[in-house]
């Protein structure tokens, strides 16, 4: 009958249900519990499932290994790249939303094809101008060029949220005298919020994770998270422990902000091409 | 007038005297360093024995000098890229790490300050520097070029064999084998078994392709790089026979072996997986500590088997020099840090923490070679080495890039040995060709 | 629509955001240019010379580079074929009525690979996939596989590296088209539903069309993102065993960073950048009049 055979597709179903998020979250789980295993543990093979767990990983890769100040490095370099890229992209998305001009589109194609440019494109002529502007190893020379994928993501996604802002609120302010940028800062900003606040969260998450940029133009005193795992794979062992410890440490604060943002990110990595 | 004249040449006299009297007298680290107190000096460290050993020793030298010195840890593979980005794009490193295959490079673009200038300056030179004190082959390899001394050996290593004597016990073996050809020959099979390997030979596809991999089966078969034209060698009967040994040994090799770096090859040695490595001295600390390794009471030292040609070991090192990059004060107070560190004073308690001192003085006494167990070895390897191991010249970056690439290519199977060293020798005479050594432009030197 | 303001209006909106731009993409590109025309070595600063075209001469006639494109072109087409067929299984399945808390929770889990830092990502590979210690293995022998290596293969791990890659982004595809399925109007779908048993038939001709914008919008971005990927490869195998996983990105850095020849990488670069660019526009020009 209906009910029974029912049941058993819904038993089904949540069986697929559960696999799927097993293989998204088993890495995860592993990265976890491996650093939390003593080098000796680590080396176990066959792996062990159950172990006495260790926090000295986090406390040498903290405190020894100096991760902590790249730890907030890459917090310093995400929050301004992303506060700069809002501070210029929402006006340049109200324009594209907005006003009409010559060449419009193959503006925005512009600002949007910097996001498919790979930093090893732009990482060595950086490099040498930095150099010359003595900007080498600062925050400020990775805040500004992570604004060539911050800026396009805060652009795609705030011309589509101004778009779908209806033009009577704006033809009502412009009878009644209002300047463009008056419009755009009392009605539509506050409107736009919920594209401001997922472009921003997305801005964090790519600056966060980036890597060749770091690599290259921050060696020491500017140096990030990522950068910073990178320099374990090849001392003289493999601490998988302090790796995994490294990795954790970088994974989660991005992993918390997608999960709080999960509902628009979507939205947000495809630019608001699928509502 | 007369009087003042004797009275003055008296006060000159005096002054000579007690001025030679004063350079006889002591020397002091304290008194050098006092016009340089709160200098900070920049310089990149490895992680690895012999760094953490200076590290541990920097308080010391902070405490008697106020000079500190702020390094900053990378992993070998990026030292060079990290380095030259500094020297080309004039940053703040103030001492030159320096791998015995980028000193050519190094000096030759003018990035060092040779150690002469310091040694003739009374005022910063050590009387106990002792020059000869340290092993000629190193002083040579890792820090001289073209005949101008740059570098003081700081990190220092030889090839050496370390071997199971457990599992070569358990395989009726008493002794470790002497040449390559036992190893091939009787080593090989007998401990090649139930999930166990003679053997493990470092050949990822960097560096170590070329240092480790590539060259140590080359000069112990009569083979090498360049021939005294500077032109390939890699063709020459002897340089095959190396290689195809090379490619036959690894039947006796963990599957897989192209992607073993220094860190899997000490590693599967360490859990009793494979029975010889031919590794780095430095890792000796290593497989001897029980936290990182489980053979830690079955590990033996010898000196690496020898070939048709003899005994070539592995050379490899670092030495620190002065930047040319760096202002006067630095300079000076680079140069008393590298002198320091490296001085016969020291070298005790560098080798204590871990480090391998590059002076003869310091091996001599006979009672630390049953603490450290490499001593011997490392000892009689430094005194037959080939500094040209690698070809150290400028070029070397290129040209390792091909070495690694075809040799990797070789080990995988995918080209023959024929086709893989030609290959080599072509590209390498086009590096050199392009670089000028062949016109004259450039002077044979390696 | 749209309004026609004055100038000075539109200046001053969009300056700040081009001139930025401006200044962090276009400055260093025409550096960038302007160095792969010379022959520029770190380690040789003393022959830098202008030598034209010949660096990009090089490029397209060295069979290095044509082999990572391969690699990178063979990456794309069998990861992406995979990641949407598998995207596609998974967003029907959430897009089915019922079970919510299950598949919120799902729902959860998808979005953290495609957050997770692709260095990270890269040394967890190089953990899990290890010969001996990789619980990879492990789990194989549980099924009577013997260990397979990984890392140490070359045609192992260009598939490890496809694998993740399809780990990675798998999600993101399915989280993409789960919401193109969102746009399908309820009343189509569920009059199809009554119409015909077969799912396959609801498929093809009720969603099919409604999910164009979202296969487009995820073609677009695999392209781009794959003919940059960097940071996952070169963590867990730093291109090699010998040059199996060398993806182009890999190769431009290696030749720039280890070789120092900054004339040649950025003469690759450059190629690459104009390979993208016009992928975009055709992309864009092609499937996204569509979509607007």
């Amino acid at each position: 009958m209906a009910a029974p055979l029912q049941r058993r597709a819904l038993w089904g179903e949540a069986a697929i249900l559960v696999l799927i998020g097993l293989f998204c979250v088993f890495p995860f789980y592993w990265m976890v519990t491996t650093s939390l295993k003593t080098q000796i543990i680590a080396l176990e093979s066959p792996p062990v499932w159950l172990f006495t767990p260790t926090l000295a990983n986090y406390w040498e890769v903290l405190f020894e290994d100096k991760v902590a100040p790249t730890l907030i490095n890459s917090i310093i370099v995400a929050v301004c790249t992303t506060g700069l890229a809002v501070a210029l992209g929402t006006p340049a998305a109200y324009a594209l939303a907005r006003f009409e001009f010559r060449g419009k589109q193959d503006l925005w194609f512009w600002f949007i094809t910097n996001r498919f440019v790979s930093p090893v494109v732009l990482a060595f002529p950086v490099f040498l101008i930095a150099r010359e502007t003595g900007l080498r190893d600062t925050h400020a020379a990775l805040i500004l060029m992570y604004l060539t994928f911050t800026l396009p993501i805060v652009i795609w996604i705030c011309t589509d949220q101004f778009r779908s802002i209806p033009r009577e609120l704006d033809e009502a302010a412009l009878l009644e005298g209002a300047s463009q940028w008056t419009i755009f800062r009392r009605i539509c900003l506050p409107l736009a919020m919920p594209g401001v606040a997922v472009s921003s969260i997305l801005s964090f998450i790519f600056s966060w994770n980036e890597l060749l940029f770091a690599y290259i133009l921050a060696p020491k005193a500017a140096k990030t998270a990522p950068a910073m795992a990178v320099t374990f794979m090849e001392g003289y062992d493999v601490p998988y422990g302090k790796i995994m410890a490294t990795s954790t440490l970088i994974v989660v604060p991005v992993l918390i902000f997608a999960m709080l943002a999960s509902k628009h990110l979507v939205r947000g990595l495809t630019m608001g091409a699928v509502k | 007038m007369k009087l003042k004249m004797h009275v003055s040449a008296l006060a000159l006299a005096s002054a000579a005297t007690v001025g030679a009297a004063g350079t006889v007298q002591a020397w002091t680290l304290e008194e050098a360093a006092k016009p340089y107190a709160g200098t900070e000096l920049e310089v990149l460290f490895l992680d690895r024995p012999g760094y953490n050993a200076a590290i541990k020793m920097l308080p010391e030298f902070e405490a008697a000098t106020g000079i500190k010195v702020n390094y900053t840890t990378v992993p070998y593979e990026n030292a060079l890229g990290e380095q030259v980005r500094d020297f080309v794009a004039g940053g703040d490193l103030d001492i030159a790490l320096i791998d015995l295959v980028w000193i050519g490079n190094f000096a030759e673009n003018g990035w060092l300050v040779p150690s002469e200038t310091f040694i003739n300056d009374a005022a910063l030179a050590d009387p106990d520097l002792d020059m000869a004190d340290f092993f000629p082959l190193i002083l040579d390899a890792f820090g001289s070029w073209n005949g101008v001394n740059y570098g003081l050996p700081f990190d220092n290593y030889s090839g050496l064999l370390f071997y199971n004597k457990c599992m070569l016990e358990a395989a009726g073996f008493t002794a470790p084998p002497a040449t390559w050809d036992d190893v091939m020959n009787t080593y090989g099979p007998a401990l090649t078994k139930d999930g166990k390997f003679a053997y493990a030979l470092q050949s990822k596809r960097n560096e170590t392709q070329s240092a480790d991999s590539f060259a140590r089966f080359l000069w112990p078969f009569g083979g090498s790089f360049l021939n005294a034209e500077f032109k390939s060698n890699l063709m020459s009967a002897e340089s095959q026979a190396g290689l195809k040994f090379r490619q036959d040994l690894m039947k006796f090799m963990p599957e897989g072996i192209v992607a073993y770096d220094h860190a899997e090859t000490v590693n599967a040695f360490a859990q009793g997986d494979v029975a010889m490595i031919t590794e780095w001295s430095a890792f000796y600390s290593t497989v001897v500590s029980p936290e990182t390794s489980k053979v830690a009471d079955c590990v033996a030292i010898a000196p690496e088997p020898t070939g048709p040609a003899g005994r070539k070991p592995a050379l490899g090192g670092f030495s620190l020099a002065v930047a040319t990059q760096a202002d006067d004060a630095e300079k000076a107070a680079g140069w008393l840090f590298i002198q320091w560190v490296t001085s016969k004073a020291k070298s005790g308690q560098y080798l204590e923490m871990g480090g391998v001192p590059g002076r003869q003085s310091a091996y001599a006494d006979p009672a630390l070679a049953e603490t450290y167990k490499f001593i011997p070895a490392l000892v009689e390897s430094w005194k037959d080495g080939v500094p040209e191991f690698r070809p150290r010249f400028a070029e070397w970056p290129a040209i390792t890039e091909i070495v690694q690439e075809w040799g990797t290519k070789m080990m995988l199977g995918e080209v023959s040995i024929e086709e893989g060293s030609k290959m080599i020798g072509e590209k390498m005479e086009a590096v050199l060709a392009e670089a000028g050594y062949y016109d004259g432009k450039k002077p044979l030197a390696q | 629509m749209t309004l026609r303001v004055p100038r000075r209006t539109i200046a001053a909106f969009l300056g700040p955001a081009v001139a930025a731009l401006a200044l962090v993409g276009i400055a260093p590109l025409l550096y960038a240019v302007w160095k792969s025309l010379h022959y520029f070595n770190l380690t040789k600063l003393a022959q830098q010379r202008f030598v034209g075209l010949d660096n990009y001469a090089s490029v397209l006639t060295d069979p290095v580079f044509w082999q990572a494109m391969g690699r990178t072109a063979l990456l794309f087409a069998i990861s992406v074929p995979v990641q949407i067929a598998l995207g596609l299984t998974i967003a029907l399945v959430l897009h089915r009525p019922g079970l919510t808390f299950w598949k919120t929770l799902t729902r959860l889990s998808l979005v953290l690979p495609m957050a997770t830092t692709y260095a990270v990502v890269g040394l967890l590979a190089q953990v899990m996939l290890n010969e001996k210690y990789g619980v990879i293995n492990q789990m194989l022998g549980w099924i009577g596989v013997d260990a397979i290596n990984f890392i140490g293969d070359p045609t192992n791990a260009f598939i490890a590296v496809i694998l993740w890659d399809i780990w990675q982004w798998t999600p993101f595809v399915a989280l993409v088209l789960l919401a193109g399925l969102s746009t399908v109007p309820p009343e189509i779908e569920e009059a199809a539903k009554l119409e015909t048993r077969s799912d396959w038939t609801v498929l093809r001709h009720v969603q099919l069309p409604f999910l164009v914008p979202s296969l487009v919008a995820i073609l677009i971005l695999r392209t781009a993102d794959t003919l940059k990927l960097f940071d996952m490869p070169f963590t867990m195998t730093r291109g090699g065993p010998g040059s199996a996983t060398e993806f182009i990105a890999v190769l431009i850095e290696r030749v720039g960073n280890r070789q120092f020849d900054i004339g040649l990488a950025a003469a690759q670069s450059i190629i690459m950048l104009a390979l993208t660019i016009f992928l975009a526009r055709l992309y864009i020009k092609v499937f996204y009049k569509e979509v607007r």
